[in-house]
């Protein structure tokens, strides 16, 4: 008789709604429940009712911190791929760290999974980083702002440190793409030399060592750099149609910046050619058959320069109010 | 490939009157010298004619004390001078943390002059010093192109770089700063570099480490110097050009330099103990190595030594390269510094370094602000790097990996706009010379015709007859060509010169301590706000009397208002300049206990709402809170800044935290002025969150006329907070102990009572008055 009311009892938390199921758990069990689960994985996935048993439902002394995610390829959601591969290393380092400790939990919502839970949070939005406090609801700012914070997993874990007090030591896996990728450039080129070794003579083209230096100016001079950096759109979508340049002359776009890189270029390329045209630097023989010849091109050079550089200043003077000096 | 040497011999006879008379073509060079020097010296004078002879902005003013206290007090004075009025209560070494050269040679040029019995105000000296180097790096450009590839590149080159805004950014009349002086003595040792090279002579190596040693004490710019030579001497051997003129010269400019450059006391062991330092050691030793396996091969050379000299030469390569990796790791060398290497890696200052990334010249560069500063030469001057590659030899090696580099670093940084500027300025040239000289060289008459006449000859009689009399218009480009193509690049070399006096006018001839706003009508009102507060400072506060500002303006008070500040724009001590930040960023119970902890006299804060100016302190104020943050992470959290949104605003929507910040509350203290609305903040376009309110620690002292500069002085622990008893209460005291219980006890009279409510205060002063009484 007292085994089967325990059973009846055990069917009636597993079966009878959340509420009540939680109310029978106590907090120990709990904790203990899930850190059974963090054993194996250190994300927990969460359902429904495990999202209402271990994270809504009030005997806790632990925060919990959930990210909502969409993985699923039909999605589409390209960040979310990046957030989730931070959010597991954040989570990790917790997890093997010395501060490890069952205060605090991290765990993890899939849309196609817990459509429920997105809809009973009212978030139409992923992904979404919430921390959950041990007490009271979870204010405004306990939901990570990526905009300003960013997506690193230092930046997640300043912001655990914020809202938690637990400190969390990145321990990033150590990054070997980057130097496997140099190391299979030089082999690459090692091989190319090997292989090439009694016809070296291209090393000596100085027409090659020429377009690769001038190619490099183009590139910084057009900010290539820049866009390394902040990283800013290719262009910029409005109601009235794309827009390639960017109005202030603080920001550009990549587009805009290509532009630029091609205006720079055909007015070099105008130059040569006239230089070329006029006889070059060596003072080459003139013939007198070429005369026509030169002299077109020498015209088409001047128009390469004069068209480009009026156009490269005319986009500039679009950037910059009020730059027709005066 | 023709070498050098043909093509002087093609060029010589064909130069024209260039180079028929000697004295005709040094007259030229001068007259063209002279006028560059006096264009470029013109143009940087348009802040002396608009405004007034006064040192500019902020690191200039330190410069300048500096070297007034020299001249006062004389060089030894000045190297063992220990300022106590900066970073209170630490001070600073000056001596030891500055580059002297600037200093010296102002000091050096009011010396002469006074010798002479000319009576210049060292200020004078000063403000000007900056214009007149500019006409000797235009002389030290002409010098460098010309050993690059002709004379009348030269030319070209020295009158780009007189007036090129790039440049003429940090050597406007009045921005007395290192750099004014440094691209001077850059240009001149990449010159006398070449030169050595060219002939492998010590003499002109020592003049290079010479001047290397003025660059070293002149700007920390130098380590470009000791790092691009190395790069070249490097990329020459690469190639396969070592040669006894190579090894002589770097040898001796490289110890040479390496002893001269340890003697600045700045540097100190630097240059055998850091990294940056370490590629050109590394290169001596490279070279030193090829240099005897080259002496080996000399004693034999039939065997079979080319392969050993291969695999010795890259055996040594390795071997140095591993010996300073190890020596890195063993700490003997110092790693690369945070600013060298946010140069490398440019995500790292953002996170590492937050105080480098503040400072808005170590931005990335947009391609707008490349063209502001170089406008036709940005498309001109890969012309003159493709022909210095086509015609490489020793020396145009070294000017090409000049561009590149620093092509490179000034798309890192904007601030390294400088470097690039130079060799833009001669790769321009060259690439402009060249055309010109080709389009504007007369058609040759006698030597192409008899060369068709040769030709023709085996042509049918007939056609030859018909050939010769017009034989000019064919081979040449003609005269429509060649007179349209120099009317284009005059008309744009025409804009070029238009846009740099634009530039120089309109972008980097503002004192910043002195602003100009232009009403409608064109007027001009000056603001001279920033005098005025420290003119103030100067006179009613006490000597010894301490400063809080941000760190931006610490040069300014001690160069004006000659008081002690507690950080300035020596940047070396993040920790109190982050101190400083939290007091600003806490609220004002808070920001009190730091404020007696630092023995702070006065508050002074930059606001900008009443007259629209950006650069206040409110819109600097997140910079404070991230660098506050970043030392202090327990009590400053930069989101609590942000209204819920992740807005950065300050009306009333802007967070509790943002509102009751000290600097928030000494910017709108008392504030009514700004149009209407009163209390209008024109710089946010919002009136603020928070008026009217009451301070409690701090009283304001004065506020400039344009509510620009705004002084608070902090209350000392006995004035604030105190019932104001009136003169009757005070006298009719009852005895110690019955105070004392009345205070313990809920109390009896409504003055008692206020007097116990004291008691929860964090000072409290009763217990003084208390003492004071008996």
């Amino acid at each position: 008789m007292k085994y089967k009311s325990l059973l009846f009892f055990t069917l009636f938390l597993t079966y009878y709604d959340a509420n009540a199921q939680n109310r029978g758990k106590g907090l120990e069990e709990k904790v203990r429940n899930l850190k059974d689960l963090t054993a194996k994985y250190s994300m927990i996935s969460l359902n429904l009712n495990r999202f209402k048993e271990y994270v809504r439902s009030p005997p806790r002394d632990y925060s919990f911190v959930v990210m909502f995610t969409a993985m699923a390829p039909s999605r589409k959601c390209a960040i979310c791929q990046h957030v989730y591969d931070e959010y597991t290393i954040v989570a990790n380092s917790f997890r093997f760290s010395s501060a490890y400790s069952d205060k605090l939990f991290f765990g993890i919502v899939d849309f196609d999974e817990g459509s429920d839970i997105f809809q009973m949070l009212r978030l139409n939005t992923a992904p979404v980083i919430m921390h959950f406090p041990a007490k009271g609801k979870p204010k405004p700012a306990d939901s990570m702002d990526f905009e300003r914070a960013g997506i690193h997993a230092e930046a997640i874990a300043k912001w655990i440190q914020d809202r938690t007090d637990v400190q969390i030591r990145i321990f990033r896996p150590p990054n070997y793409s980057g130097v496997a990728a140099f190391l299979v450039l030089f082999i690459f080129i090692a091989i190319f030399f090997y292989v090439r070794r009694n016809n070296l003579e291209f090393l000596y083209n100085k027409q090659m060592w020429a377009i690769i230096a001038v190619f490099i100016c183009f590139a910084m001079v057009s900010g290539q750099m820049w866009n390394q950096i902040r990283g800013p759109p290719f262009f910029h979508r409005t109601k009235n149609g794309p827009v390639y340049i960017n109005g202030g002359s603080h920001g550009q776009f990549v587009l805009e910046s290509y532009i630029v890189a091609m205006l720079n270029c055909a007015v070099v390329v105008g130059m040569i050619l006239m230089i070329e045209a006029a006889g070059g630097v060596n003072g080459k023989d003139v013939r007198p058959q070429e005369g026509k010849r030169r002299r077109f091109y020498s015209v088409v050079g001047l128009v390469l320069v004069c068209v480009f550089f009026s156009l490269l200043l005319s986009v500039f003077r679009a950037k910059t109010q009020g730059y027709p000096y005066r | 490939m023709p070498s050098a040497a043909t093509e002087n011999k093609a060029n010589v006879p064909k130069k024209g009157i260039f180079n028929n008379t000697t004295g005709f073509s040094t007259l030229i060079t001068v007259t063209v010298l002279s006028l560059a020097w006096l264009a470029g010296f013109a143009s940087r004078l348009f802040a002396v004619i608009r405004f007034e002879s006064i040192i500019h902005e902020f690191d200039p003013w330190f410069n300048y004390r500096s070297t007034a206290y020299m001249v006062q007090h004389g060089f030894y004075n000045f190297l063992n001078w220990f300022d106590e009025r900066a970073w209170y209560p630490l001070g600073r070494i000056v001596g030891g943390t500055v580059y002297p050269g600037l200093m010296i040679t102002s000091g050096t040029i009011h010396w002469i002059l006074h010798t002479l019995n000319i009576p210049i105000h060292i200020r004078d000296i000063c403000v000007f010093l900056a214009p007149v180097f500019s006409g000797l790096t235009a002389i030290a450009t002409y010098l460098l192109t010309s050993e690059l590839w002709s004379r009348g590149a030269g030319l070209f080159a020295a009158c780009f770089i007189a007036i090129i805004p790039g440049y003429s950014s940090r050597s406007v009349a009045g921005s007395y700063d290192n750099e004014g002086i440094a691209i001077f003595a850059l240009q001149f040792t990449y010159y006398l570099w070449l030169k050595s090279i060219k002939s492998g002579s010590i003499f002109w190596s020592i003049c290079t480490a010479l001047s290397y040693f003025y660059m070293v004490s002149a700007w920390g710019g130098y380590v470009f110097i000791i790092n691009l030579i190395p790069l070249h001497v490097f990329v020459l051997l690469i190639m396969g050009r070592f040669s006894q003129r190579l090894f002589v010269s770097y040898s001796v400019f490289y110890i040479v330099g390496l002893l001269l450059s340890m003697q600045i006391p700045f540097v100190g062991f630097q240059p055998i103990r850091t990294s940056e330092h370490m590629a050109a050691s590394g290169v001596f030793a490279l070279l030193m190595a090829i240099g005897a396996l080259k002496y080996l091969h000399s004693l034999n050379p039939k065997g079979q030594w080319k392969q050993l000299l291969i695999l010795g030469g890259l055996v040594a390569a390795v071997t140095v390269f591993l010996a300073v990796v190890l020596l890195t790791y063993m700490g003997i060398i110092a790693p690369w510094s945070g600013r060298f290497y946010s140069l490398w890696d440019t995500g790292y200052a953002k996170i590492h370094i937050p105080i480098i990334a503040s400072v808005s010249e170590h931005q990335p560069t947009t391609w707008s602000s490349f063209f502001f500063d170089l406008h036709v030469l940005v498309c001109t001057f890969p012309v003159g790097l493709w022909y210095c590659i086509k015609n490489v030899n020793d020396e145009r090696v070294f000017v090409a990996l000049y561009a590149l580099s620093a092509v490179y670093f000034a798309g890192v940084m904007v601030r390294l706009m400088l470097t690039l500027t130079p060799v833009v300025c001669v790769l321009a040239g060259i690439a402009f010379s060249i055309l010109l000289d080709l389009v504007l060289r007369e058609d040759e008459t006698p030597a192409p015709t008899q060369e068709s006449d040769d030709k023709n000859l085996y042509d049918k009689a007939g056609k030859l007859k018909k050939r010769t009399p017009e034989p000019v218009g064919e081979t040449g480009l003609g005269m429509n060509v060649r007179s349209g193509t120099l009317i284009a690049f005059m008309i744009l070399l025409m804009l070029f010169s238009v846009h740099c006096t634009w530039a120089t006018s309109n972008a980097y001839s503002s004192p910043s301590i002195v602003l100009a706003s232009y009403g409608n009508d064109g007027s001009r009102k000056i603001l001279d706000d920033f005098r005025e507060a420290y003119g103030w400072l100067s006179q009613n506060t006490a000597e010894d009397a301490r400063v809080m500002s941000w760190w931006d303006y610490g040069y300014q008070i001690a160069g004006m208002g000659n008081r002690t500040t507690l950080v300035d724009n020596n940047t070396w001590n993040n920790s109190h300049i982050a101190l400083v930040g939290k007091a600003m960023a806490s609220n004002e119970t808070a920001a009190y206990n730091i404020m007696t902890m630092l023995d702070v006299d006065y508050v002074l804060v930059i606001f900008g709402g009443a007259i629209g100016y950006s650069g206040d302190d409110i819109n600097k104020f997140i910079w404070m809170v991230r660098i506050a943050e970043g030392e202090h992470p327990k009590d400053i959290h930069e989101a609590d800044y942000f209204t819920e949104r992740g807005e950065y605003r300050i009306d009333s929507e802007a967070s509790k935290t943002m509102l009751n910040s000290l600097m928030y509350k000494l910017s709108y203290y008392r504030y009514d002025s700004g149009g209407s609305p009163p209390g209008f903040d024109r710089t946010r376009g919002a009136l603020p969150g928070l008026r009217g309110f009451k301070l409690t620690y701090l009283e304001e002292a004065y506020t400039t006329e344009h509510w620009l500069v705004r002084i608070y002085r902090v209350k000392k622990p006995d004035e604030f907070n105190r019932p104001r008893l009136p003169l009757a209460k005070r006298t009719i005291q009852t005895s110690n102990v019955m105070s004392k219980k009345l205070a313990v006890d809920i109390g009896h009279m409504t003055s008692k009572r206020r007097k116990g409510a004291l008691k929860n205060k964090p000072i409290l002063v009763k217990g003084k008055k208390v003492t004071k009484l008996d």
